[in-house]
């Protein structure tokens, strides 16, 4: 009898078999945006789509990478992507894709959509550094081989401008980096951007 | 009346968790098993086992934390193809930092292949999972077994494992995580990936920004445990939200001394050398066996599957 009683209080509460979890998660996340704001990420996304499309055509004309490639095949894959890249991109310069808008706006985000726990919890993340090996920031050149990646936080990559799978988010110390997910190869960034 | 009722309650209340906690894992003894971290290597011949070894059983290997080409790292490497001997184990699942430092060819070789060549050799299959000193591109890497991509599942009988990219659980990750699960009928479901979301380590502790995102997924769609690595050491963590989590990220480097003293966390841990587990499924039940550089286990147990009691 009294087991009945305290069934339901120790049982947590099931959620229904239509709520995704991932769906209230990012809802929630989704920083407040004015409709000036969503003009800047929509410009963002297309410059990136723009590189994609153009990273694309390139990838076309370099050795292809299988699901099961040797080490010297990954290699050779990187070296010829890379050296690919800088060929079609020359001229790129910081920037190009982290406009002055969307740096500014990506800036107020992370300093207007974080509580002060959570930017806490963020910079312990992306500051765990294990290795003091240099990064010199050079668009088209590869993140150095090396230095380890920091991880990103799943809080800040819910608010930021989502990007195609092509390209990630990288810090480095509180600079954050476009990358190319292929190569490694640093296509933008820009400064001081930890909240 | 009302403080009989009261302590009657409370006493019902401490059975039925002393119950419910005591039924999840047998093991053999709690808390950090420290040992000598300058012994000897194991000499062949003497390998207790507290594995069952039934027929048609799912077995494997867990190592975390690898790449240096060590020759500690060899010498985990030699127990574990020994152990093979007696526990024949199919395939190992990688926690990450499959690779230190640089990545050519050489590296490969050096690092990987050369340290496990007798363990690829008898066809034992590596699934890896990226770490925060991975390059990208080992998923294309033939003999980690990721296929190309960034986070995948597999099975293996009455199992299903899911490799996960922890250095970047974006919306795309999360979202595929969540389809996959929710279709799910697999007896046992295994996560592994790189940063531990509960870890009483000093240097890296644990991941709760991540776990923010993960363990609502975990919890609602019946995860029954949980492979880290990241943390140089081994930690069995007491089960979170009835999952049970387990760190083993010392099988080429160790942070000698690293998981905090009297832990809340800790149901046990070793962080006097470097490591190694080894897995049989069972129906609903998993036996566990960590082994350590010198041939020391320090521990072992089995766990029940949580959502199949027996």
């Amino acid at each position: 009898m009294l087991g009945m009683l305290l069934f339901p209080v120790l049982l947590p509460a099931a959620a229904t078999a239509q709520e995704k979890v991932v769906e209230q998660i990012a809802k929630a996340a989704e920083p407040q945006l004015s409709p000036a704001e969503k003009q800047t990420i929509k410009r963002f996304e297309a410059r990136v789509k723009q590189y994609v499309k153009l990273r694309d055509r390139v990838k076309g004309k370099v050795p292809k990478l299988s699901q099961n490639s040797t080490a010297e095949q990954i290699a050779a894959f990187e070296k010829a992507s890379v050296e690919a890249l800088r060929v079609a991109r020359a001229g790129a310069k910081p920037g190009d894709l982290f406009t002055p808008d969307v740096a500014k706006l990506i800036r107020t985000t992370m300093k207007s959509e974080f509580k002060p726990s959570e930017k806490k919890e963020i910079r312990k993340v992306v500051l765990d550094k294990e290795s003091n090996i240099p990064v010199h920031l050079k668009i088209n050149y590869p993140y150095p081989d090396p230095k380890e990646f920091v991880e990103m936080p799943p809080a800040l990559l819910l608010k930021l401008p989502q990007l195609p799978k092509q390209v990630k988010y990288r810090y480095v110390g509180r600079n954050l980096m476009l990358v190319d997910t292929d190569n490694n190869l640093i296509i933008d960034y820009m400064l001081d951007a930890l909240p | 009346m009302r403080r009989a009722v009261a302590s009657v309650l409370t006493l019902f209340v401490l059975i039925l968790f002393s119950v419910f906690n005591s039924s999840y894992c047998q093991n053999n003894s709690n808390g950090n098993a420290r040992g000598n971290s300058v012994g000897q290597p194991a000499k062949p011949g003497n390998l207790p086992l507290s594995l069952p070894l039934k027929e048609g059983s799912v077995r494997f290997g867990i190592i975390g934390d690898t790449g240096t080409g060590s020759s500690k790292q060899q010498q985990v490497a030699d127990l574990m193809v020994q152990y093979r001997a007696v526990f024949p184990f199919d395939f190992v699942l990688m926690m990450g930092d499959n690779l230190y430092g640089s990545e050519t060819p050489a590296d490969y070789r050096k690092k990987f292949q050369d340290v496990y060549q007798r363990l690829l050799d008898n066809k034992v299959k590596f699934y890896a999972t990226l770490g925060n000193h991975d390059q990208p591109n080992e998923r294309f890497y033939e003999n980690f077994n990721m296929n190309g991509k960034e986070y995948y599942r597999f099975t293996k009988g009455n199992v299903a494992f899911y490799s996960l990219n922890s250095n970047y659980m974006d919306k795309a990750q999360l979202k595929w995580l969540e389809d996959e699960l929710a279709k799910d009928t697999s007896e046992w479901k295994i996560c592994f990936f790189h940063h531990p979301p509960y870890s009483s380590g000093g240097k890296h502790g644990s991941d709760t920004a991540l776990r923010k995102v993960v363990e609502p997924l975990f919890v609602k769609y019946g995860v029954n445990v949980v492979l880290a690595g990241h943390e140089h050491f081994y930690e069995r963590i007491k089960p979170q939200k009835g999952i049970y989590y387990f760190i083993s990220g010392a099988g080429g480097k160790l942070r000698e001394g690293n998981v905090k003293d009297n832990s809340l966390l800790t149901d046990k841990s070793f962080d006097s050398d470097m490591s190694f587990m080894l897995a049989e499924v069972v129906k609903n039940q998993l036996y566990f066996q960590v082994i350590s550089r010198t041939g020391d286990t320090v521990d072992s147990g089995i766990l029940v599957n949580q959502r199949k009691k027996p």
